[in-house]
């Protein structure tokens, strides 16, 4: 194992490369040995961790933002105007 | 009914019979239509509403309200954030969609189309509104050291935080308030993106960008987001 790291670094991102793939990673749209040294960097740094995990967070938390749902009111007031908008127009030729 | 004359008051008394048949069946097919409405192909119902919008029929408009109304004001809600300006754009975009059916190219979605509308009527409306209330991303932005390293370390893991020390509510507010002071084009990418669920190559096409453009603006919009949450805690954006 220890030969192993001699000849093959553990990581050869920096954590500035990291943060500018997180996107396409957690895409899964990073190509194979691309994801491999993403994987072995996280997997030696701590900070890349935690960043990456307050990303995730970020993104979980603005995906939760309720859903406006359309008032019953606003409904009918839109379709009345468009009702009342084709009418005027006349048809349509 | 013809399409292309007049409506009467009877027109209206045998529309309105015709309208409930139909919009029962619409209303039916909504629920299994809008969440899948990106990954296919236009239902062959969806087709025949189209040539009937161009015709200038009416009641392909109010089937096509029915089964879009709800995700597209939810769109402009969530860029506007109002009920009033929401209203307004939604009002726009079926108006636009009745008058301009006939520029609506087969080969795009239906649902793009809308979706284009929308976002495009939100943007305007946002810019106008929004003057210089934007912030600078760079103070939410990561910061680095020279080799590449993290620019203050240790970088916290606040994730578990912020549920233990918000309530859900009152971290959606916090969000709220960061997304308002997005780039108007950063916010609907986020929007569509992480609310709206769409691909990347969805909101290109709806917003008329690049994929590499709409990656680049997310990224950083999501950064400045996070960003916003870690000093709300009182942790540093790197």
């Amino acid at each position: 194992m220890a030969a192993r790291r001699r000849t093959q670094p553990l990581t050869n991102k920096t954590c500035k490369q990291m943060t500018d793939l997180v996107l396409d990673y957690l895409n899964d749209k990073l190509a194979p040995t691309t994801k491999r040294d993403f994987q072995r960097h996280l997997r030696i740094c701590p900070d890349c961790v935690n960043f990456l995990n307050t990303y995730k967070k970020t993104v979980a938390v603005t995906g939760s933002v309720a859903i406006d749902e359309i008032p019953q009111t606003v409904r009918n007031n839109i379709l009345t105007f468009l009702r009342k908008r084709i009418h005027r127009l006349g048809p349509i030729r | 009914m013809s399409p292309c004359r007049s409506i009467t008051d009877h027109d209206y008394a045998t529309v309105g019979l015709r309208a409930a048949a139909q919009l029962a069946t619409v209303s039916a097919l909504s629920n299994t239509t809008e969440p899948a409405m990106r990954k296919r192909n236009p239902a062959p119902h969806e087709t025949d509403l189209v040539e009937r919008l161009k015709a200038g029929d009416e009641l392909a408009l109010e089937a096509i309200f029915h089964l879009y109304s709800k995700r597209l004001y939810s769109v402009a809600h969530r860029i506007l954030g109002t009920v009033a300006d929401s209203e307004e754009v939604i009002q726009d975009v079926f108006w636009t969609a009745f008058r301009k059916a006939k520029s609506f190219q087969g080969t795009a979605q239906l649902s793009t189309w809308l979706y284009r509308l929308t976002v495009n009527a939100a943007l305007g409306k946002l810019r106008r509104s929004k003057k210089d209330k934007e912030v600078d991303y760079e103070e939410y932005l990561p910061k680095f050291q020279e080799d590449g390293h993290h620019l203050v370390r240790p970088v916290v893991d606040w994730s578990d935080t912020l549920d233990e020390k918000y309530a859900t509510r009152e971290v959606q507010q916090l969000l709220a308030e960061a997304l308002n002071q997005l780039k108007p084009v950063d916010k609907s990418i986020v929007v569509l993106s992480d609310l709206e669920g769409m691909s990347d190559k969805e909101i290109a096409v709806t917003l008329g960008l690049t994929v590499s453009a709409v990656k680049t603006r997310l990224h950083r919009a999501r950064l400045f987001l996070r960003g916003k949450l870690a000093a709300q805690l009182g942790y540093s954006a790197t």
